[in-house]
């Protein structure tokens, strides 16, 4: 009985969705009210309302700006929820490190990391910084940041690279995006708009338009920053964890 | 014009080369076979493309840009397929022999 009900529930809802999505108008279609409305405005407006070149980064932190910074409290949370599962160290304790790997890593891979890893984190620093005006922007920054820390990891193992970026650095780090987010939104409040408006518009409307662009550079770096802390974090406990039952087992 | 037509050349002659590559990772018996073509697609087919798109843009700061990332695939590309190739052969992983595969037909 249980299962028939279920299968009615599960047929009446296919049928609805099927009904919706072919009401939907066609991918791509030029009469829709997004291709006639929103992205016109978007594209004609954005340079002169956001003051950022690259529309992308307008749309992201400007208009959709309460969208980002919900995208930056799920990041948040998932670091939370995989320190609560597998725990932070503790602090000032550096973790020691035992290669367990079958063939050590070679002189060749390990001056090559230590070579270009520099490298990574300074193109990881454009990328943020030009957010603004060509592609790039703080989330892929801040990735970039989390693959050279996991490229280090792999090669030299927790202590080393847990010694340079030790967890009285990386803990107030971590919820950098959304404090950034936080300011900058606050700010807008302070200056008569409302949350997130960059601009603040009776204050200071007259003002630089270049103080707009650093607000939105402020959050890319904020971004930015909070990303790579949290991948490295997540990359850290779970190496540990794993440390941990080789050590047991 | 005769720019143009240097430009497509090389990008040609990279594009080859990735295809080369990448029909040898998919048609090479063993993992020490496959490596010798994939690393072909970073060295020859990549720096091609690379040099192609230089002659095409002609002295500009581009270029520098151009030379930075040729330099760095050659060095990373070098260093991954070394990785590999000694993890591989440290392990002990088995060569591949014409035998084998003509025994049991599926190769080993």
């Amino acid at each position: 009985m249980k299962r028939v009900a279920a299968l009615l529930f599960i047929a009446a809802l296919a049928v609805l969705l099927l009904y919706v999505v072919s009401r939907m108008p066609p991918m791509g279609d030029p009469e829709t009210p997004t291709a006639t409305h929103v992205i016109p405005r978007y594209l004609e407006k954005a340079e002169e309302e956001t003051h950022t070149v690259n529309v992308i980064t307008g749309v992201i932190l400007n208009y959709r700006g309460y969208d980002t910074m919900g995208e930056v409290t799920v990041i948040f949370c998932a670091l939370a929820a995989v320190l609560a599962v597998l725990g932070r160290e503790r602090r000032g304790v550096i973790h020691g490190f035992v290669d367990r790997s079958e063939v050590p890593s070679s002189t060749i891979v390990r001056t090559m990391v230590r070579f270009i890893v520099p490298f990574i984190i300074l193109f990881s620093v454009y990328t943020i910084l030009h957010g603004e005006t060509s592609p790039g922007g703080g989330f892929q920054g801040g990735a970039i940041i989390g693959g050279s820390m996991i490229i280090f990891t792999t090669i030299f193992g927790l202590y080393e690279s847990s010694r340079r970026i030790p967890l009285k650095v990386r803990a107030p780090l971590e919820g950098a995006a959304v404090m950034g987010f936080f300011l900058v939104g606050t700010l807008g409040l302070v200056g008569g708009g409302n949350f997130l408006t960059y601009a603040w518009p009776r204050v200071a409307q007259d003002l630089h338009p270049s103080l707009v662009v650093w607000l939105t550079v402020l959050v890319e770096v904020g971004i930015g920053l909070g990303g790579a802390m949290v991948l490295t974090s997540i990359l850290f406990a779970m190496i540990r964890e794993e440390e941990e039952i080789a050590t047991v087992s | 014009m005769a720019r143009d037509i240097v430009a497509g050349i090389f990008c040609c002659t990279g594009t080859f080369f990735f295809i080369l590559g990448t029909t040898g990772l998919l048609r090479m018996p063993d993992l020490f076979t496959r490596l010798h073509p994939s690393t072909k697609c970073d060295t020859l087919g990549a720096c091609s493309v690379i040099v192609g798109m230089a002659v095409h843009n002609g002295w500009s700061w581009d270029l520098l840009k151009l030379v930075f990332i040729a330099c760095f695939l050659l060095l990373s590309s070098a260093t991954c397929g070394h990785a590999i190739g000694r993890s591989a052969l440290r392990r002990h992983i088995p060569y591949w022999k014409k035998k084998e595969v003509k025994e049991d037909g599926h190769g080993a």
